[in-house]
């Protein structure tokens, strides 16, 4: 009888033991951080509405999809995964710079840094951007980095969150025909009411070149 | 005796088993086997039936919902929709297993031996019509596909696969086939009208060919003068643009061997009420003269629910009303009979309202077509007079108020405050927010609008009108404008407008926006122009990519001398408070990745 006992109690710690190891992965812990630059400095990009994306893809499996990577609209990315080696691509046309889709190779072990160097049609410098009653003025440089590209429109944003872009905003102003350069624009809110009745008011300002499929953006500065 | 009792066993025993064995052995009568599908006419006819209710695409009758998305029209019901921007698969046809299906039919039909010849070659040819349907909406939203042509791919474990997986077509190559297919098949199509005409027909066939070579046409013009023509390496997207010339002259040549057919034309039955006579041409199948292909719908059995979701709230027939309303975008662009500044006057120079006697005056001497694409503040819709009413303005302090109430609310001398129609600015169900209803597809018919019958109205694809507009544009792009006139003002004159004096390409757009309201052809003539990521720019309050409403409001101010009469104001639809934003990646539908996987021949569109 004893032994029949040993033997059941052999089963029931067998089963429990090992039926959980099997199939089940933990799930992904290394994090790849890492943020799209131009001289090391990060690009300011859309960030809403999955806009702007990286993909992600491992050799030596059956199936070819991809993992989307999202871009928050500081330029920086970020995505849990396994420990292996990727490869990083930008999306086909996707992003204020010049296209080009070489694969840059991501050994990720344990937390891992990495830099998307890419070479934008224009960035944005020395921004300042002020409120003076309902009206937001801005001043901020447009360098002209690719010598082919052309202005499509630079345009003043206002939110009623940190969250500034061209679909996302309260108020917004393009202006067209304008050169690189240096530039001293206003965006009159006055008769806002969506302005009027926020409690606090971001402001960004976005180049887009002709036939870039996004703009880019500088640094958000808080009005109010 | 034992014997006997041996026989008798065995004998009843043969018996039972012999009953169950033909009992296993019965043929199932909901699986047909090739032969019987196709030793029969009537099995036949049925088969090819399925087929015509499985290829209705993108925007139609049957849902109301994507009217709302461009600009043509606002959701009324619940909440505000905060769409902003298209699905990467909006409206994306990807249907191999009906192309499958259709070269098992045309394989069965070409051997079939109980048909005679003339019927033989038509159903090969409406096959082979519903095919060429499909491979263009699969073409207009993806690009180039793999072109298959007429082999039924069969499987069997172990084969290589690989000789399944057909590479995409360019995309002029698929256009090509597409319109080497309608002209292979139209002498094998009936040249008289089909019933309702829901069948195929020649016309049919060079109404799809004419428009795959606008389409591609204009592609290939102007896809190419952009500031970075959207191609892929291979051509899957993007058509050269030493094609265009070619594309135009092949859907020129298509349009007027239509037009000069004979068998169709501008329907004109009603010269004196230009707005009905219009209604009539699109919305009444009864002698119809213009259409020349659309989905049938029949009660009993066959009903769509366009009229139910639609139809105003004072001439509901059930609970379902007032789903979507047309918006002022499209209603301004409907021009004056004399003005072609389709703007309606609410303020004069110096911003003061402008004062109605009735409501309907504003739109007076408006296209005619309006009235019969939408139903605006005081219209007539089945002999009663749509009520659209906001609310009541009062003058106080130098300053115009307005007053609102529930839906068919009444203030204390018994006058309506908001009429039971709307439109308001609530969240509530069933109460019209734009200022307009639709026309257009609305039935007439009684009980049309319950859920109990539904309506029959029919949904048009090709008709006529689009013939000439096609020739119009094809005679413009090839440099021909003296013919082009002629066309556009063909269409002008029957609808009753001024004609134009010369012929622009926005003069084009703007034809083919106002013909065609609510036919599913907003977004494809967008997208082909590629005009569509300038209209719908994204940008808060733009004129086009913003939907705006039309508030009718009564002037109730007793001793104004201006009581009893109407202004209007403009807004921002609250029901989509975001502006559209067309985004160069939905140019071109996504690749499913799944596609990929099974076929890695199948290369992936631009910005994917």
């Amino acid at each position: 009888m004893k032994k029949y006992k040993y033997i059941l109690l052999f089963v029931i710690v067998a089963f429990t033991a090992t039926s959980c190891g099997l199939d089940n992965y933990d799930a992904p812990q290394s994090r790849l951080h890492g943020k799209i630059t131009y001289n090391g400095e990060a690009l300011g990009l859309r960030g809403t509405g999955q806009a702007v994306r990286l993909q992600l893809y491992q050799d030596g499996y059956q199936l070819r999809d991809n993992i989307e990577v999202f871009v928050g609209q500081d330029g920086t990315f970020e995505a849990l995964l396994f420990d292996g080696e990727y490869k990083l691509v930008t999306r086909d046309r996707n992003g204020p710079w010049v296209n080009t889709r070489d694969t840059i190779v991501v050994n990720l072990k344990g937390a891992t840094e990495v830099e998307v160097p890419v070479t934008p049609f224009f960035t944005i410098d020395n921004e300042n951007m002020t409120l003076s009653g309902s009206i937001m003025n801005a001043k901020f440089n447009v360098n002209k980095i690719v010598n082919t590209a052309n202005i499509d429109y630079i345009t003043l944003l206002v939110s009623k969150t940190s969250f500034v872009d061209d679909a996302t905003n309260i108020a917004r102003k393009d202006f067209k025909g304008l050169q690189a350069g240096s530039q001293n624009l206003s965006l009159d809110m006055s008769g806002n009411a969506n302005v009027a009745s926020a409690k606090a008011l971001f402001a960004r300002v976005g180049v887009r070149a002709v036939g870039a499929d996004q703009a880019i953006y500088s640094g958000v500065v808080r009005l109010k | 005796m034992n014997i006997k009792k041996i026989i008798i066993i065995l004998s009843v025993a043969l018996f039972t088993w012999s009953g169950c064995a033909d009992f296993l052995e019965r043929e199932p009568d909901t699986i047909l086997s090739d032969d019987q599908v196709f030793g029969d006419a009537v099995m036949i006819k049925s088969v090819l039936a399925n087929f015509y209710g499985r290829i209705t695409w993108g925007q139609h009758i049957d849902d109301s919902y994507p009217y709302t998305i461009l600009d043509e029209a606002s959701k009324s019901d619940g909440g505000p929709d905060t769409r902003q921007g298209f699905e990467d698969d909006r409206w994306r046809v990807y249907d191999y297993t009906l192309l499958r299906n259709l070269n098992q039919f045309l394989k069965g039909v070409r051997e079939t031996k109980v048909l005679d010849i003339a019927t033989q070659k038509q159903l090969e040819g409406e096959a082979r019509f519903i095919r060429a349907w499909l491979y263009f909406n699969m073409g207009r939203g993806l690009g180039g596909m793999p072109i298959v042509g007429d082999e039924v791919f069969e499987y069997a474990t172990g084969m290589d696969i690989t000789v399944l997986q057909y590479p995409r077509s360019t995309e002029a190559a698929l256009y090509d086939y597409i319109i080497s297919e309608c002209e292979a098949i139209k002498d094998f199509l009936p040249v008289d009208k089909s019933v309702n005409a829901a069948r195929a027909t020649k016309w049919a066939a060079l109404m799809l060919k004419a428009r795959a070579a606008v389409y591609a046409g204009s592609i290939a013009n102007y896809n190419n003068k952009m500031a970075q023509p959207i191609k892929t390496a291979g051509g899957e997207v993007g058509i050269p643009a030493n094609l265009a010339q070619g594309y135009y002259q092949t859907a020129l040549a298509a349009a007027e061997e239509v037009i000069s057919s004979g068998k169709y034309e501008l329907q004109l039955t009603k010269p004196d009420d230009r707005g009905r006579n219009f209604y009539e041409a699109l919305s009444v199948k009864e002698n119809n003269k213009e259409v020349i292909w659309a989905r049938d719908y029949k009660y009993p059995g066959q009903t769509n629910g366009f009229t139910q979701s639609n139809i105003p709230a004072s001439h509901a027939e059930d609970i379902d009303r007032a789903y979507a309303g047309p918006i002022l975008n499209l209603v301004e662009d409907f021009e004056y009979i004399n003005d072609r500044n389709g703007e309606i006057k609410t303020k004069d120079a110096n911003g003061n309202y402008i004062f109605y006697d009735k409501a309907e005056d504003a739109f007076e001497n408006k296209d005619p077509r309006l009235w019969g694409t939408v139903i605006y503040p005081g219209a007539i819709f089945k002999g009663t007079p749509v009520v659209l009413q906001a609310g009541q303005k009062y003058l106080e302090g130098g300053v115009w108020k307005f007053r609102t109430s529930e839906p068919g609310g009444r203030d204390n001398n018994k006058i309506l405050i908001t009429s039971v129609n709307g439109p308001t600015t609530t969240n509530n169900q069933f109460v019209n927010k734009s200022g307009f209803f639709f026309r257009k597809f609305m039935d007439e018919t009684p009980s049309a609008s319950t859920r109990g019958r539904r309506s029959d109205m029919w949904f048009p694809r090709f008709r006529y009108a689009e013939a000439v507009m096609i020739a119009a544009e094809a005679a413009f792009e090839l440099n021909q404008p003296g013919k082009a006139l002629t066309y556009i003002n063909q269409i002008r004159s029957r609808a009753g407008i001024q004609p134009l004096a010369s012929v622009t390409f926005n003069d084009i757009v703007r034809e083919y926006r106002v013909e065609f309201a609510f036919e599913d052809h907003r977004y494809w003539d967008l997208k082909r122009w590629r005009l569509a990521d300038k209209i719908w720019n994204g940008v808060q309050n733009d004129p086009d990519a913003q939907q705006w409403a039309l508030f009718p409001y009564l002037v109730s101010d007793p001793g104004n001398p201006n009581n009893g009469k109407w202004v209007f104001d403009k807004i921002a639809t609250h029901m989509s408070p975001n502006p559209r934003y067309f985004e160069m990646k939905n140019y071109y539908n996504f690749i499913h990745q799944d596609w990929v996987n099974n076929n890695p021949k199948i290369v992936k569109n631009p910005y994917q």
